[in-house]
């Protein structure tokens, strides 16, 4: 099932300041996969979504989406090319409600065109929002959160997106329930590219994944060739 | 209490003293009024300067209330020889009372940081600017209803002895600073001036150091306003609690370069000349003044000694690591 | 002096509230979405004074009529500021912001001096002589009309933030820039507009301002010390709280120069915003 890849990295180099973050970095994802980033803390994985955002750029190599050279664009414009991230800790705007805040994510043209057709999607996906839709965001439990968060995401009509730490601090029940409606978005036809610490959980969910370590990537594979791995079984799962 | 290693590179120091000494034979040799005029203003100009610098470069407290020392220490001079007090006794109490002010004024503004501390430090000038509009401490009113002071009791003195004044008190705030900047108390306003949470973490004790920083400014401040109102002979509070003082010490330390050493001394030299060919449009003086604070901000913010640290020789010439 | 006379300045004092909240307004916008406290801030309300004052003298127009022409006007010159000084000066370094603002506030004033010499001015309308009538009380006609002017601008602004695009998009920005760039936002426009909203709102504040009291160059300090005062009183971030804390200082002035006579009414303003900034820096209503 091998298909054509929409977001190509390579060979970049990432700096916060003097300090570097990102070593010759190279990863692709490909249409309608679900592509993991796995790593420990610090690991350089919210730099790497920075990056691919436009919020960071590279000084050395290049990142290429559906053809098109994007390492030097704005935010602005490579949400408008579809590319969304739903970032670590969820960063919703405390003082509107829930549908304010999915009417924000819609913010692009590309995404305006579309926006009752999404919003309408986002309730399909996770009705509880629905019901909410006038609740405040700030006075919204964790996991409600997380799905307001990545509704938002998907009010902006993403080809591809982008979740970093999605389970972060949350009861694995919700967890779950936010990862089969994550399947239900990929069978829709969104790629989707998430990053996690939890390796186990992770390597159930995805089709591939790429293991990054103090700003390297040390290892890709498919899934079931990860699980297998000597290293990964030794490094993550103590056998 | 403040520990001090001295590490001049002799070239250094000769650099100043040698100046110093022929600034000071300067009036007995018969150099014209006007070179003792420029040296005098340089003088107050660079001891405000450089306090400004220690407050606003290495305490990261951008205070804009400077107005407010100088012209408490000049008018407590002043009204205290109204009073039969001589004029050095006023001297040394305007500007302890400069000092005690900037103490108060510690409780009230240093809670806030940033913006909040320098808009709060810009409205004690006006603040006391009304007061003594309003206030005759002594005396009656002056002729024409003026809000101003003569100063007494000042015949025995010439323009030489104001000019040694002034020229001491250049001195001792170049040294003060020299001082301060080696010692724990420098250190210390390093830490806080880099983060301010952690520093009081480490133990640092910050509004003592601020405290300790502010007072010294004051004083000083005052020091070089009172010498200053000496050798006008007359003070009053819109010329006095005006924002021009600020204007002249935040260009010469920045224009100098902010946080360094030689940047008030460079820069107070650009302040005198720039005073002196505006004298003829004082209405345009803060006019270009501010934009040159403006462009110099954009393009050059580190000053003058900026763009000389970035030569070898001078870097050499200072034992400055580049 | 019994509590019937109090009735007039605290009307009076209720009605300038208004006026001063308006005045705060761009302050408070700025800081919210910039994080960045305009020195300059009142001095370009004085500006606006003047400009006021030289389309009602030069062009015969009314002023609130000449803010078709004065509120364009302002709002190009802090799109202007924004994209040419004040950006450039948050890349420099923490305190160049202020320093730059210093200038620039000077810059305005000196540069009001020229043109209009420091002699104080004062926009005459036939509003200035005309009075109203409220709770058996005669009251002058331009404090209704500030508070008037205050209210429409801040409902205004209110329905722009929470009903546009662009101004919920300048709200999601003042509360999380981050999100609100990966949302596709463009936070330099963003900027922009903030700026170029909080000019609006001086340009406003300094036509009635001009019409209310005479103004010198020199003026833009106390202005400047007002919104700040409204501001931190009020707590930033929140309309209403500006609202109230203008109505506080509007109150506390004209309660000052009844008790204590006109001379000491921007002392005692100063002087609370002193102590209020001692002991209560959040304000009474900020977050």
């Amino acid at each position: 099932m091998q298909s054509a890849p929409i977001l190509s990295i390579q060979n970049i180099d990432v700096f916060h300041d003097t300090f570097q973050a990102l070593w010759k970095v190279s990863l692709e994802v490909r249409a309608g996969e679900s592509c993991a980033l796995i790593g420990a803390n610090m690991a350089g994985k919210s730099t790497l979504l920075d990056t691919i955002n436009g919020v960071l750029h590279p000084t050395t190599g290049n990142i290429t989406f559906l053809g098109q050279e994007i390492s030097r664009l704005d935010p602005f414009e490579i949400v408008d090319m579809g590319i969304t991230q739903v970032p670590e800790g969820r960063h919703l705007f405390p003082e509107m409600t829930v549908l304010d805040n999915l009417i924000m994510g819609s913010y692009t043209p590309n995404a305006r065109r579309h926006k009752d057709k999404n919003l309408q999607r986002v309730f399909e996906l996770f009705p509880k929002l629905k019901d909410r839709q006038n609740q405040v965001a700030k006075t919204m439990s964790g996991g409600e959160q997380q799905m307001v968060a990545v509704g938002r995401g998907l009010m902006a009509n993403p080809t591809l997106i982008m979740i970093d730490e999605m389970s972060l601090g949350l009861a694995p029940i919700i967890v779950d329930e936010i990862f089969r409606t994550l399947q239900k978005i990929k069978a829709q036809g969104v790629t989707v590219l998430f990053v996690e610490q939890n390796v186990v959980k992770t390597l159930k969910e995805a089709d591939r994944a790429y293991i990054i370590e103090t700003g390297r990537i040390s290892l890709t594979g498919t899934a079931s060739e990860l699980r297998d791995n000597e290293d990964v079984r030794k490094a993550y799962f103590g056998i | 209490m403040m520990g001090y290693q001295m590490h001049l590179k002799p070239t250094v120091l000769i650099g100043f003293m040698v100046p110093t000494v022929l600034l000071a034979i300067l009036p007995v040799v018969g150099a014209p009024r006007s070179w003792l005029i420029y040296v005098f203003l340089f003088c107050i100009y660079l001891a405000m300067s450089n306090m400004w610098n220690l407050l606003a470069g290495y305490s990261g407290l951008v205070s804009l209330c400077q107005p407010a020392f100088l012209g408490i220490a000049g008018y407590a001079m002043v009204i205290g020889t109204w009073m039969g007090i001589p004029w050095w006794i006023g001297l040394i109490a305007g500007t302890a009372l400069a000092s005690i002010f900037a103490l108060l004024l510690s409780n009230a503004v240093f809670r806030l940081t940033g913006v909040y501390f320098s808009i709060g430090t810009l409205v004690v000038p006006e603040a006391l600017r009304m007061v003594f509009y309003l206030w005759r401490p002594v005396g009656g009113a002056m002729q024409g209803g003026g809000a101003g002071y003569m100063v007494k009791g000042i015949d025995g003195l010439t323009t030489h002895h104001f000019y040694w004044m002034a020229l001491a008190v250049g001195v001792a705030s170049m040294v003060i600073m020299h001082i301060i900047l080696r010692s724990d108390l420098g250190l210390g306003l390093a830490a806080v001036r880099d983060n301010e949470k952690s520093a009081a973490a480490s133990g640092v004790r910050v509004f003592r150091l601020k405290a300790y920083t502010f007072m010294i400014a004051a004083a000083v401040t005052g020091l070089a306003g009172a010498a200053y109102y000496l050798n006008s002979g007359y003070i009053e509070p819109s010329a006095t609690f005006n924002v021009k003082w600020t204007m002249t010490m935040l260009l010469a330390t920045i224009i100098g370069g902010v946080r360094t050493e030689e940047g008030p001394l460079l820069g107070s030299i650009v302040a005198v000349i720039l005073y002196f060919l505006l004298a003829r449009y004082s209405g345009y003086s803060l006019l270009v003044q501010g934009i040159i604070l403006i462009v110099i901000m954009l393009v050059s913010p580190q000053g003058i000694v900026g763009l000389l640290r970035k030569m070898t020789w001078y870097c050499n010439l200072t034992g400055h690591v580049a | 002096m019994g509590s019937g006379e109090l009735l007039t300045p605290i009307l009076m004092g209720v009605m300038l509230g208004g006026l001063y909240a308006l005045s705060a307004l761009g302050l408070s916008m700025v800081f919210g979405v910039m994080r960045l406290i305009n020195l300059a801030h009142g001095d370009l309300v004085v500006l606006a004074s003047y400009a006021s004052y030289a389309v009602m003298t030069l062009l015969g127009i009314n002023p609130i009529l000449g803010l078709l022409i004065t509120v364009p006007f302002m709002f190009i010159l802090g799109i202007l500021i924004q994209k040419y000084l004040m950006s450039k000066a948050v890349t420099i370094g923490t305190e160049a912001p202020l320093i730059i603002a210093f200038g620039l506030s000077l810059v305005i004033q000196n540069a009001n001096q020229i043109m209009w010499s420091p002699q104080s001015r004062g926009i005459n309308t036939v509003y200035s002589q005309a009075s109203f009538h409220l709770f058996g009380r005669q009251l002058p006609m331009i404090y209704l009309l500030d508070f008037l002017g205050g209210i429409v601008v801040m409902l205004l602004l209110h329905g722009f933030l929470k009903w546009t695009y662009m101004g919920r998009a300048i709200s999601a920005t003042a509360q999380d820039t981050r999100a609100s760039k990966l949302m596709g936002i463009n936070t330099k426009r963003i900027y922009y507009w903030a700026f170029g909203i909080a000019m609006i709102s001086a340009a406003v504040a300094g036509t009635f301002l001009g019409m209310t009291f005479p103004f010198t160059p020199t003026s833009g300090t106390t202005f400047l010390t007002i919104a700040f005062g409204t501001v931190i009183i009020g707590g930033l971030g929140s309309m209403l709280g500006t609202f109230l804390g203008g109505i506080i200082l509007g109150l506390v002035q004209t309660l000052s120069a009844h008790f204590f006579g006109a001379n000491t009414q921007m002392l005692t303003v100063y002087l609370i915003i002193l102590i209020i900034l001692a002991f209560r820096p959040q304000g009474l209503f900020g977050r």
